[in-house]
């Protein structure tokens, strides 16, 4: 109607559903849109190919992209192929910086990131892991911005995942519960929605036994899991530590 | 101005409203007086019988009559319950301009152009009273509401007010003779009045058309010719004018006082309404007719409602609208009124001022957008002249007096709507058709043209619902474009579900006779789901948790599945705005802005509901239950195609029988058809019963109607032979002859078929049977009756074949196997919840078998307590791994964006080590990852050695320490680091949720406790042990809490000792007198362990009979008397005295024992041996368990990780320790 249609993106629900990790949904929509120029044909492409990436499917994407392919969808394959990012967006680096804890320097990439667009999709989760990394009061705004995205589009395991997460740290375990429960009904072996639950059953006061079952389940679906990876670690490095200590007299 | 209600018609020149009816009077130019519903906007009544045109009109406050005065000099009077005039008051020599009834006497006031003012009482229907004085035509006169007073105007260009306290006297006290000698003229023999002129006001330059009291101060209203409304104020003794509204250019035909407000309405022959302020004497508001000149204005005696009458019809109106701006959020309601925002919690009732409006708009806030995330609302405001609207934007503020709410600064702007679209985001829709995003300062981010706009409604983050002339469109405001469209026009209000998958909106359609308002159901896509039609206004409406749209019109609260069905729930008396609905509650406000909570039965659509979402079993739940009956719920359940529903309702045997039939309820139809006995009903039950295969009551349905040839054929094809021949004999008896021969056809029976031809006289036809079938006999004995010379004996085909039906291998005496669909949804349904009982019965009997899975699964914590994982060293803690990894990826990509240099940033400080530096408490560590510390803690305070029974602690407690949330795609997750004091850690105080509750351990406790009660001794053992090694990994708050851990340390110890001594006793052998010195010696030792009674009652039980079988009497006995104190059960108290007796017969003891009752030990938890007081012992620094010196520096054995006598800080579970 009123609007005017000349400034719409036509990719934005295929670009949508791959930021906040709907890969399927990425991809059916974008083998539903058709795009006005070839220029927008690629860039849809690069989408749809990234989607089967995120979903590891990386010989369709392999098979897919030829050599006579346009050189974006050369980099994408790439990308297939290494199963590396060439992606420069600033989202990125504030990951990075966050997972460097130097959540100064985040929040001054995230001000250039809002200059450009506040209300972009990835401005606004780039805010919300800001906000979940500063903590206190900021966590109640971050919780806001995983709930309106997914009033507005759908809740997935990236959102409900990241809803928990700010519920926790502002020690709501209760409310955390209820989300991340909705989270495994989703998908019953997702490994991060595992290991929220593994803190979460704890902080609720579970039996042990709960808590091991999700850990099991870990173990038995993503063996490869960074976090086990870690845990495997942690083992390691208790089993060395405590041989520095013994008892004075053995019986 | 808002319009209510308008006609067509002729020249509307008199106007009453009815003061409790939505009625209204209309006396028009060509002689009819109608009656109007202006509610229902229907014509209720026309009343033709005056000649020429009716200018007087007026309701009866009380009784069901209106009077009226017209051109043909006429008074009537009428009763509209009888719909007729009762009779008709002549005297009047002109025109009529005005006829009232006395709010109280039985009194009629006309004025006429004949100059004269008249009162009649309409009870003995006679002139009382004539008042003269006016020297032009009087236009108006009118009693005063409450004193004897009477006011007039006239073309003389006079008011006058008189006095009739004489006439009332005169009249209406006790004795009053009417018509006396004073005669109609009202004046007594000695001169004096009934009615006198008290003031003559005069001010006007040109004739008055109208005067009216103010109902309740001493003021006048008038308008005249000379195009001014007058304001006069009186006394007892005199009367001035006021002041004058000057606007109107051209005559004023009429103007009366508001009845509640500081207002004077007016209008004109210069076809306009205008609106005066009181006190300031200026005018607030126009409304204008393009072509109708005005001549008559009414006011509602109680409800804020006007109307006017004009050259083309009347209009009703009202100044204002009268609904409250309010927004729902939560259990929380937000509302204006009386230029305050409310806040009404609808769980307590608790319904509180929490801000005061800035003032400065004469005009109420038109409506509300809430923000719960920043506390904030935008109030719309809306001009008469729709462009010159604002809206403002407040912050709430926090804390407020509800008695003397703060006025916080708003920031106001142009605008005709403002509404929420995130939570730092509102949209605007302003009066150049822009639609603009603006942020919290009221700045404006974005903007987006939308042309044909009329309007925006919220719905749902980042999108707005936009009205256009003939549509809804919902927006994407970030993406700036359209999702979906519905054609509806005029929508005023749009209701959203809760969750925002559904969405009611509300239109309007048109003001006149042709009004609707209509509901659209859609769904989030802007599907259209329903539609309903209402003929009376929609006001509001809220969704319940059921999804049903519960909205309310000007008198109904009513109902509306998606399915589109809707009804009645209860009447209204006025109309009322809903604001939630929960269970039987409708919360509301009504137009005085309260509050209200009106109580509803949901019964009705509940039960829609149920049926449209098929979940039977709540229907039948409430067919047996809810006292849902009537004539309309069956017809509605017929009507949707559930009979069989409708057959639980149904007493009626006719009804039950066709809707037994309708949905194939033989057995309910038949019960039916056997209780009506009817004809008609038997044959569509066999019918019926016929389709279905149930042939056992087509036979009963065939025998009661007496249908031969069906039931002959019903028996041959369910083989029934015997009751075939019966039937056949039944056709001879009834002289049915092809009955009687189709039956011996059907049985194959040749004899019989000959005997019947023969008999009708078919001669040759018998013969050709009998010779066909080889009845010889038979065939020679026809052939001798023929006679040859006339008949010719036919030929025998060769060829011919008896006819035989097959034999029935088995006649069919159970019906056919029936027809199970027939059966219906609901019988269905009943029957699958039958089988659902069963099913949760199963699994309640299985649940035994669930406890042992729950076995299975707690061997696997022990396993896992116990586990051991490879042990291969690493020194970096996992922050530095995982950073680490993402760091591969930006230092490629990065390098290029800075001149060809990457610096990469240096790492920050993590949360987990700040924990680490906040804490000397062990649990902090080990969250934050720390083992290092947090072992070396362990070690100094509590003296853990042997770490083999923390490993899986730690590794739990490491577990739960950090959370994680996912970033970009195709990354590794982000962690989150969950604080106990999250709320005022800043970036440097963070302090981890321990996650591990002192009472979570006390609870785990009764698993113990039941374990050794089961006598699961090691399993106990193992639980205790686990509890008390988790108790330095707490952190509390208090002292108390620090007494308590360390108490939960004792408990645990003192069953280890005990449970792990008794385990090991009954390992023992005990086949010389020494072992069993020394079991009786254990067994006495255990009973000084500190245990709840329930379990020392069982450890006294074995010392007792330990002992008493060593014929240790004396130790015995006093094992008898602790155990009696303990209150055991009766039997065990029984079994133990007896036992006591015996031993008091002897109170000695046979052997020496290391057993010394009297004198108080602790027990070595090594070696089991008494260590008295005085003695050197050796603790452990966690257990607090005592030990013979020898053990010093071994592995303590309830523990099993800490040094005996250890030289440690302590427990430290608590940062008040460090203080």
């Amino acid at each position: 109607m009123a609007a005017q249609q000349t400034d719409v993106d036509e990719l934005f629900d295929v670009k949508n559903a791959y930021y906040i990790g709907s890969y399927q949904q990425c991809i059916n929509e974008a083998q539903k849109v058709k795009p006005s120029t070839p220029e927008k044909e690629v860039e849809r492409d690069m989408f749809l190919y990234r989607a089967y990436i995120a979903q590891r499917k990386y010989a369709v994407v392999l098979d897919d992209i030829k050599p006579s392919s346009s050189p974006e969808l050369q980099a994408v394959r790439m990308f297939a192929e290494y199963r590396s990012s060439d992606n420069k967006s600033m989202a990125m680096s504030i990951q990075v910086l966050l997972n460097l804890d130097r959540v100064d320097m985040a929040r001054k990439e995230l001000k250039k990131m809002q200059d450009q667009d506040e209300d972009a999709t990835l401005t606004q989760l780039a805010t919300a892991w800001v906000n979940i990394a500063v903590g206190g009061e900021k966590l109640q705004d971050a919780y806001y911005i995983f709930q309106e995205m997914s009033d507005k589009y759908s809740s997935t395991l990236l959102l409900l995942n990241g809803q928990a997460a700010c519920y926790m740290a502002q020690n709501r375990w209760e409310e955390a519960e209820g989300v991340l429960q909705e989270a495994l009904d989703k998908d019953s072996s997702h490994p991060e929605t595992l290991i929220n639950l593994i803190v979460l059953t704890q902080h609720l006061g579970k039996a042990p036994e709960v808590t091991n079952r999700y850990l099991s389940q870990l173990k038995d679906a993503h063996r490869t899991h960074p976090f086990l990876k870690d845990y495997l670690t942690k083992e390691n490095e208790f089993d060395r530590l405590v041989m520095q200590y013994a008892p004075t007299a053995t019986a | 101005m808002l319009t209510k209600f308008e006609t067509k018609s002729a020249r509307v020149k008199g106007l009453s409203f009815h003061p409790k009816r939505p009625w209204i009077l209309a006396s028009l130019h060509n002689g009819v007086i109608q009656l109007w519903d202006y509610r229902m906007c229907t014509l209720i009544d026309k009343f033709d019988e005056h000649d020429g045109p009716v200018r007087g009109i007026d309701f009866h406050k009380q009784q069901p009559l209106f009077v009226s005065g017209g051109d043909d000099y006429k008074i009537k009077v009428w009763n509209y319950k009888l719909r007729r005039c009762l009779f008709t008051l002549l005297g009047h020599l002109d025109y009529i301009r005005t006829t009232f009834f006395h709010h109280d006497y039985p009194w009629i006031l006309s004025a006429s152009d004949d100059q004269t003012i008249r009162i009649w009482n309409w009870q003995s229907r006679t002139c009382v009273c004539v008042l003269t004085g006016h020297n032009h035509y009087v236009m108006c006169a009118q009693f005063h509401p409450s004193e004897d007073l009477v006011v007039s105007a006239s073309l003389d260009q006079t008011v006058r007010v008189w006095d009739i306290s004489g006439l009332r006297k005169k009249n209406l006290s006790p004795g009053a003779v009417e018509n006396d000698v004073r005669g109609i003229s009202g004046v007594d023999l000695f001169g004096a009045s009934d009615a006198v002129v008290k003031h003559v006001l005069e001010g006007h330059d040109r004739g008055v058309n109208w005067a009216a009291f103010h109902p309740t101060m001493p003021l006048i209203v008038s308008g005249a010719d000379d195009r001014q409304v007058k304001i006069w104020r009186m006394n007892e003794s005199k009367a001035w004018e006021l002041d004058t509204c000057r606007g109107h250019y051209n005559n004023v035909s009429c103007a009366v006082f508001h009845p509640r407000q500081e207002l004077i309405l007016s209008n004109s022959e210069d076809k306009s309404i205008r609106v005066w302020d009181m006190s300031k004497r200026t005018g607030v508001q126009t409304f204008r007719r393009d072509h109708d000149r005005f001549w008559v204005l009414g006011a509602h005696p109680n409800l804020n409602l006007f109307a006017a009458g004009h050259d083309s019809g009347m209009l009703v109106f009202k100044l204002e609208r009268e609904r409250p701006a309010y927004a729902v959020y939560g259990n929380m309601l937000y509302y204006v009124k009386d230029r305050f925002l409310r806040q009404l919690d609808f769980n307590s009732s608790k319904d509180t001022a929490v801000m005061q409006l800035r003032s400065g708009s004469k005009f109420p806030v038109f409506s509300m957008s809430y923000n719960p995330a920043e506390n904030a609302v935008l109030l719309c405001t809306r001009a008469t002249n729709l462009e010159n609207s604002t809206y403002d934007l407040y912050s709430i503020p926090k804390e407020s007096d509800s008695q003397n709410p703060d006025a916080p600064e708003g920031k106001r702007s142009s605008g005709l709507t403002a509404v929420w679209v995130a939570r730092n985001r509102f949209a605007v829709l302003d009066r150049m058709h822009s639609l603009l995003i603006k942020n919290l300062k009221n700045e404006i981010v974005k903007k987006v043209q939308v042309p044909s706009c009329e309007e925006i409604f919220y719905a749902g983050t980042g999108s707005l619902l936009l009205r256009d002339a003939d549509g809804v469109t919902l927006f994407d405001v970030q993406q700036k474009r359209s999702l979906a469209t519905v054609k509806i026009a005029k929508v005023k209000y749009v209701v959203w579900s809760a969750d925002t998958s559904h969405v009611a909106l509300l239109a309007k359609h048109g003001e006149s006779l042709l009004h609707h308002d209509s509901i659209m159901i859609c769904n989030r896509k802007l599907e259209s789901l329903c539609n309903i039609h209402e003929n009376i206004r929609v006001k509001s409406g809220a969704w319940d948790e059921s999804g049903v749209f519960i909205y309310t019109t000007s008198n109904h609260i009513k109902y509306a599945l998606t399915s589109g069905d809707h009804g009645i729930i209860r009447t209204l008396d006025l109309p009322i705005y809903v604001t939630r609905v929960r269970g039987n509650s409708v919360y509301c406000l009504d137009r005085e802005c309260r509050p209200r909570v009106l109580t509803i039965d949901p019964t009705e659509y509940r039960f829609k509901l149920a049926l449209v979402n098929r979940k039977y079993e709540e229907v039948l739940h409430m067919v047996r239950n809810a006292k849902l009956v009537g004539q309309s719920i069956i017809a509605y359940l017929q009507k949707k195609g559930y009979p069989e529903v409708a057959l639980h309702f149904v007493k009626d045997e006719k009804t039950r029988f066709s809707l037994a039939l309708e949905c194939g309820n033989i057995e309910v139809a038949l019960e039916a058809a056997k209780a009506l006995d009817e004809r008609s009903c038997w044959e569509r039950l066999g019918e019926a019963a016929l389709l279905q295969g149930h042939h056992q009551v087509v036979e009963m349905c065939y025998q009661r109607t007496k249908n031969f040839d069906k039931l002959t054929f019903l028996y041959l094809i369910t083989g029934n032979l015997a009751k075939l021949r019966k039937m056949m004999k039944i056709a001879e008896i009834r002289k049915d002859m092809s009955g009687h021969y189709q039956g011996a056809l059907y049985l194959g029976d040749v004899s019989e078929r000959v005997r019947i031809l023969k008999n009708c006289g078919q001669k040759s036809l018998a013969y050709l049977t009998a010779a066909t079938h080889g009845m010889d006999e038979e065939a020679e004995a026809l052939k001798e009756s023929f006679d040859l010379e006339k008949e010719t004996i036919p030929e025998v085909d060769p060829k011919a074949q008896l006819l035989q039906p097959p034999p029935p291998i088995n006649p069919l005496d159970t019906n056919w196997p029936l027809l199970t669909v027939s059966k219906g949804f609901f019988e269905g349904a009943i029957a699958a919840k039958g089988k659902a009982g069963q099913m949760a019965a199963d699994l309640d009997m299985e649940a035994p078998g669930g406890e042992g899975w729950g076995e299975d699964a707690e061997l696997q914590l022990d396993e896992g307590e116990g586990g051991v994982g490879p042990s291969v060293g690493r020194l970096s803690g996992w922050d530095d791994r995982s950073v680490g990894r993402s760091l591969d990826m930006p230092s490629g990509g990065g390098g290029g964006a800075e001149d060809g240099f990457f610096v990469p940033p240096t790492k920050g400080m993590s949360p987990t080590q700040t924990w680490c530096n906040n804490s000397q408490l062990p649990v902090d560590h080990v969250l934050a990852g720390s083992f290092e510390t947090a072992t070396r803690l362990l070690h100094d305070q509590v003296g853990v050695v042997n770490f083999g029974p923390y490993k899986a602690l730690f590794m739990q407690t490491l577990s739960r320490g950090r959370t994680c949330y996912l970033g970009l795609p195709s990354l590794p997750c982000l962690r989150g680091h969950p604080q106990r004091n999250w709320k005022d850690a800043g970036a440097k105080q963070g302090l981890p949720a321990v996650g591990l509750r002192l009472s979570d351990l006390i609870a785990r406790l009764q698993q113990c406790y039941q374990l050794t009660t089961s006598g699961r001794f090691e399993e106990g053992v193992e639980r205790f042990r686990a509890i008390l090694l988790s108790v330095p990994l707490l952190v509390v708050d208090n002292k108390q809490e620090i007494a308590e851990a360390q108490q939960l340390i004792t408990i645990c110890r003192e069953y280890i000792v005990g449970l792990t001594m008794e385990t090991e006793r009954k390992k023992l052998p005990k086949d010389t007198l020494d072992q069993q010195k020394r079991l009786c010696e254990m067994a006495a030792y255990f009973t000084h362990c500190n245990l709840q009674p329930v379990h020392m009652v069982l450890v006294l039980r074995t010392a007792l009979n330990l002992f008493f079988k060593l014929r240790n009497f004396k130790t015995a006995a006093s094992f008898a008397r602790r155990l009696l104190e303990l209150g055991p059960k009766p039997e065990v108290a029984q079994q133990t005295r007896k036992i006591l007796a015996a031993c008091e017969k002897t109170l000695t003891d046979a052997h020496q024992l290391n057993y010394d009752p009297h004198n108080p030990f602790d027990l070595c938890a090594a070696s089991y041996v008494p260590l008295y007081r005085g003695r050197p012992v050796e603790k452990c620094p966690l257990s607090g368990a005592c030990y013979c010196p020898t053990y010093k520096g071994q592995v303590c054995r309830v523990t099993q990780a800490t040094e005996i006598g250890k030289d440690v800080i302590g427990l430290r579970v608590s940062p008040l320790q460090f203080r």
